[in-house]
Order: C-alpha cells, then structure tokens, then sequence
C-alpha cells in the first residue's frame, strides 16, 4: 500500500508537467490570427468570447476614426526615414481600417503601384490635431496586434 | 478640438481595452479600468502642473 501511494505521488507531478506541456504546444491556425488582425474582434468572436470581441472592435474602430478625423496620417516605410517602419507597422495593425485608408487615399491601382515607398498616408502636418490624430491611430494598431496575441494565448488554451 | 478632451477620450478607450484584455470578471474590469483611467488622467495633469514653470 505505501509502495502503491509512493508510485502515484511520484506520478501525479509528471503528468501535470506533461499536461503543462501539451497545453503550450498547441498552435493557434494561422488564419484565425490573420483574420483577427484583418478585421478587430473576429478572433475573439469565433472563440465565442463575443462580448469582448464587440468592445474590441468597437474600441479600435472608435480610435481609429478619432485619428482620422484629427488629420492623422496614416503611416507608410520611407527609405530616408528608419523611423517611418515602426509608424507603418504601428499603423497596418490596424487591418482592414488602415487598408481601406490607403485604398481611399491611393486608390487601388495607386496602392498596388506604389507599395512600399509611394504611397500617400494622407494627414495634414499643419492641422493642430496632427500629432494627437497619429497617436490614435498607432494606439488603435497597436491595440489590435495585442488582441491578435490574445486570440493566439486563447486559442493555446493558456487563457480563458 | 480641447486637448484636454482627447486626452481624456484616449485615456477611456484604453482603458477600456486594457480591462477587457487583463480581466475576465466585471468587478476586476471595472477596477483596472478605474485605476488605469485615473492614472493616466490625473497623472497627466499632475505632470503638466509640475512642467509649468520650466521654459
């Protein structure tokens, strides 16, 4: 009886480290997270955390076209300026909003032709909303990519 | 547009965010969202008052 209590202590912590292990293993699929970043809230949505997935994306929406309307440029990788990759990137998490930006700003065949270094991000420097409309717009990207690791965690099963 | 609004306005949405991404309860939403709110904003007015009498 003590050899049989002995043998399942010493399995009891093995199994919930390999548990532990597979739980991490898991990989979230590549288009639920393009498709979280492509469109704020989807991923939540097809997780079935639908609440979150509305605030989300009504959040992000909201801040999105504050920025815009501040005169908030959208930001686009100039070659002189190392900086501007960090304001694309920032500004492309935004997904499908800061598509429709540069496809309203560029027109589609303007965006095709003139991705990465022509393309024209729209603002206006002189309006006195310029700096804050860029802020809201890297905020709500940025809120973005953090709600695509988020769908990935749920999906992993490492968070409710 | 009152700058002091669109702080205000960013400070809430997130906010906002931040309590729906860290806390899944709604009393631990709405504590993180009070307590990131107020931080940002009175925190913010704190630091511009103690700007103020540097050129």
């Amino acid at each position: 009886m003590t050899a049989r209590g002995t043998k399942s202590q010493k399995n009891k912590p093995a199994d919930s480290t390999k548990e532990k292990r597979g739980r991490g293993q898991n990989r979230a699929s590549a288009p639920l997270l393009l498709g979280s970043w492509f469109l704020p809230g989807f991923g939540h949505w097809r997780l079935g955390k639908k609440r979150r997935a509305g605030v989300f994306a009504a959040v992000i929406f909201c801040a999105f076209v504050t920025g815009v309307f501040l005169h908030g440029e959208i930001g686009t990788p100039k070659p002189e300026s190392p900086f501007s990759w960090l304001a694309a990137f920032a500004c492309l998490g935004n997904g499908v909003l800061a598509i429709a930006r540069l496809v309203w700003l560029n027109g589609l065949g303007g965006l095709l032709s003139g991705f990465p270094f022509a393309l024209q991000g729209g603002g206006s420097p002189s309006a006195a909303g310029f700096a804050y409309g860029n802020t809201f717009l890297y905020t709500a990207g940025l809120m973005n990519l953090l709600a695509v690791l988020d769908v990935s965690d749920i999906a992993r099963g490492e968070k409710d | 547009m009152d700058h002091l609004l669109l702080m205000i306005w960013h400070a809430l949405l997130v906010s906002v965010f931040f309590a729906f991404l860290w806390r899944s309860t709604a009393v631990g939403r709405r504590n993180l969202f009070l307590k990131t709110f107020l931080i940002m904003v009175v925190g913010a007015a704190a630091l511009g008052w103690l700007m103020f009498p540097f050129p």
